[in-house]
């Protein structure tokens, strides 16, 4: 059983180091936002891998759907504030969006 | 009844944009600050009768039949309630003459009415999974009340704390997947049981690792704040009162103390781990706080100096320590609360938040300034302020529980606040008037009001300490002192 | 199970396209095929329902959005990438996956676990007896999403 955990957890992994490599270091905000996505692909199938070896698919199922619907909303509100920012500087270059020191 | 602090708000917000349609103005204030104050009466009176004998879990009926929605009370929940209820009112309050500007009322009330309907849904669910599900819930209506001006800095802050946000969520979500494969379910009662008859201390501490890398995110605790000082002072003055007085410490302090303490139970290592991220938090903070000219960023340094007051208070495990943390919270989100409005009526009857180029404004606006002199010794700690007793009752715990340099820390830190503090009042509103001010006038009646009664709440929970303490302060920290015994006694199996 | 690994490598593959590709169009189209990979894989783990939301809304309507929005913001001058960042993935992604293979296993062993406990019963009635409080969440999400987005596309009114 936990072979195959580790083989679905090990790709899940995968997904994230993929997603974060994309954050630090893509500079188009659209992209960004992909490697977001990828981050979220791979925490759905880390979820559903583990009901799925743990046989308590159904429950891990419902976790699986209602993440999804969060990440739509999220999803929505994000792509709506880079339409914003393009407005204002006519670029989806985060470079040219930072002006505030963090 | 204890489910109308979820469903109220949610239902109002449902509705507010057909009534907006109706009425741009009148309506939604009124509709809004009415249902604060109806959960806020309800917090103070009714909810304490339901933990009278002690926590309890509540199973809501729909027509006659229980159905899967389960929520507990218990002094923790309860007094974070309170607090919620109790700021998301004078922000609203406040919101009735400072969003004119902004337009489009109906939409800001039902963000915020949902970022309540999050916070307070967060307080009450006893499962993993539904804490990250309201945590969402509060985050999405903050992205968007952040980006609220939509103009550059907004929208650029604003995705940023989105950004920095969903890493911290995916963090939260493997860590409970990792606790679901181990126990096969998700509700603290069942997972703090299976965590016991286990023994994974390796695997608990990965997870524990990975909730306060979300939760310190969430909370914006030193290695883990860069979003914060953007965030916070780009939004609109009201929804700065509530992002950092409330929302960091809801989503990021609670759901991670009430998970390390009532599901993992705290171990030594833990405490430390909490102990040494507060005070690292403090110190560095306090020195970034006090290079800033802009007046909101100073406070937003504040807030992650004045959180790690609050999670040094909790780590340390003692009933005192635990006590004077949570005290500590809601002193905070009282000043905090007041001194961000404070802010935003300064820019709104100067335009600026530079403390460079305002001055003497306490002439002009002499409510605002003392309210605002009120807010900043409440939170360095000057006596009789309610800020004074809550880091008192932290340093004493650190003491007795022999953590020298901590309390050393706590004491030294304290001397740092003042310091950046008194530059920002000075700058603010004492010396020579400038020209430029001559016409400025104190903000409007709702503005004031509801600055006014932050700043009486301030001084009367200092006055009155010891009762405030042992009537709300006293039963959270029992609830949490009691540890992982909570979920598994009184939540009851 | 080679079904399986088949499937994962898809979606890491079109993962990988879409962070790398230079087109912001044929990035999306690529996630979209990931998702696609993920939905099927779901199915083969039992598990429809999540499937069927995996393809319909996340390689659907997400991708939609997506492409409206670069639709909407297309910008003169496409966003340069760092050439290095490109350059040096496939180096850093194989030495991840070194890593991971090796530290994974040896991790997930350490993971003691419950006794499993097969669950019986229909998926409507799990979703709707035990997590009704999910429901009630996913509404107050979709509220949340819908003013947020309200908000951000409300008009300013100048006269301030």
């Amino acid at each position: 059983m936990n072979n195959t955990w580790f083989l679905y957890m090990a790709f899940a992994a995968g997904l994230l180091f993929v997603g974060l490599y994309c954050l630090l270091t893509m500079k188009n905000v659209i992209k960004l936002f992909i490697g977001i996505e990828v981050i979220s692909k791979g925490v759905s199938l880390a979820l559903l891998a583990t009901g799925f070896v743990k046989k308590n698919t159904l429950l891990a199922q419902s976790l699986v759907i209602t993440f999804i619907v969060v990440e739509v909303s999220l999803v929505a509100t994000a792509l709506a504030i880079i339409i914003n920012i393009y407005r204002h500087t006519k670029s989806l270059d985060i470079r040219k969006l930072t002006k505030l020191k963090g | 009844m204890i489910f109308l602090f979820i469903g109220l708000p949610l239902v109002v917000a449902a509705l507010l944009p057909l009534i907006g349609k109706i009425s741009k103005r009148v309506l939604p204030d009124l509709l809004a600050n009415a249902v604060f104050l109806l959960l806020l009466v309800l917090a103070v009176t009714a909810g304490r009768q339901v933990i009278s004998e002690g926590p309890v879990l509540k199973q809501l009926n729909w027509l006659g039949e229980p159905v899967g929605i389960t929520v507990a009370v218990d002094g923790f929940s309860l007094f974070m309630l309170m607090a919620i209820s109790l700021l998301t009112l004078c922000v609203s309050l406040y919101s009735i003459d400072y969003m004119e500007r902004y337009g489009a009322k109906a939409n800001y009330y039902a963000l915020l009415l949902m970022m309540a309907a999050g916070m307070n849904g967060l307080v009450l669910v006893t499962d993993l999974f539904n804490v990250y599900l309201f945590l969402e819930v509060a985050a999405i209506a903050s992205y968007a009340l952040v980006a609220y001006g939509l103009e550059h800095d907004e929208l650029e802050a604003s995705f940023k704390y989105l950004m920095l946000s969903v890493i911290a969520s995916a963090a939260i979500l493997i860590s409970i997947a990792v606790l679901f494969g181990m126990t096969g379910s998700l509700g603290f009662t069942a997972v703090a049981a299976g965590l016991r008859s286990l023994d994974a201390k390796f695997v608990v501490g990965f997870c524990a690792a990975l909730f306060i890398m979300g939760f310190g995110l969430k909370a914006a605790l030193i290695p883990f704040h860069a979003w914060l000082p953007d965030a916070h002072p780009s939004a609109p003055a009201p929804i700065s009162a509530i992002l950092s007085g409330l929302l960091i410490k809801v989503s990021g302090v609670y759901a991670l103390t009430r998970i390390l303490f009532n599901v993992f139970g705290l171990t030594p290592a833990l405490s430390q781990v909490l102990m040494y991220l507060g005070a690292v938090s403090i110190v560095v903070a306090a020195f970034l706080a006090l290079g800033q000219k802009d007046m909101k960023r100073l406070l937003a340094y504040s807030s992650i100096s004045q959180v790690g007051y609050v999670v040094l208070g909790i780590g340390i495990g003692t009933p005192l320590g635990i006590a004077g943390g949570l005290f500590h919270l809601f002193n905070h989100a009282l000043a905090k609360g007041l001194l961000f409005l404070n802010s935003g009526s300064v820019q709104h009857a100067t335009g600026t938040r530079n403390l460079e180029e305002m001055g003497g404004l306490a002439k002009r606006m002499p409510v605002t300034a003392a309210t605002s002199l009120i807010g900043s010794l409440s939170i360095v700690g000057v006596p009789p302020l309610s800020g004074f007793w809550s880091k008192l009752i932290i340093i004493m715990a650190l003491v007795q529980a022999k953590e020298w340099p901590l309390a050393l820390v706590a004491i030294l830190a304290s001397v740092l606040t003042l310091w950046y503090y008194l530059l920002m009042q000075r700058k603010a509103f004492f010396g020579k008037l400038d020209e430029k001010w001559k016409n400025v006038k104190e903000a409007p009646f709702w503005m004031t009001a509801s600055t006014v009664i932050l700043a009486l709440l301030s001084i009367g929970v200092g006055l009155f300490f010891s009762a405030f303490i042992k009537s709300w302060i006293q039963p959270a920290s029992d609830v949490l002192a009691r540890g992982i015994h909570l979920a598994l006694g009184s939540w009851g199996i | 199970m080679i079904w399986q690994i088949l499937l994962l490598s898809g979606v890491v593959l079109f993962s990988i396209l879409a962070i790398l590709s230079k087109d912001l169009i044929k990035s999306a189209i690529s996630l979209a095929l990931a998702s696609l990979f993920l939905g099927i894989l779901f199915f083969q783990m039992n598990a429809p329902y999540a499937g069927v939301f995996e393809i319909s809304v996340v390689a659907g309507l997400i991708t939609v959005l997506f492409m409206l929005t670069i639709a909407l913001t297309k910008a003169e001058g496409d966003v340069r990438e760092s050439k290095l960042a490109r350059l040096i993935f496939p180096l850093v992604f194989v030495a991840f996956i070194l890593i991971d293979v090796l530290v994974m296993k040896g991790l997930l062993q350490k993971v003691p676990a419950l006794p499993e406990t097969s669950e019986s019963g229909a998926f409507g009635d799990v979703l709707w007896k035990q997590r009704t409080f999910d429901l009630i969440g996913q509404l107050a999400i979709i509220l949340a999403g819908v003013f947020s987005v309200l908000a951000l596309f409300r008009k300013r009114n100048k006269d301030e």
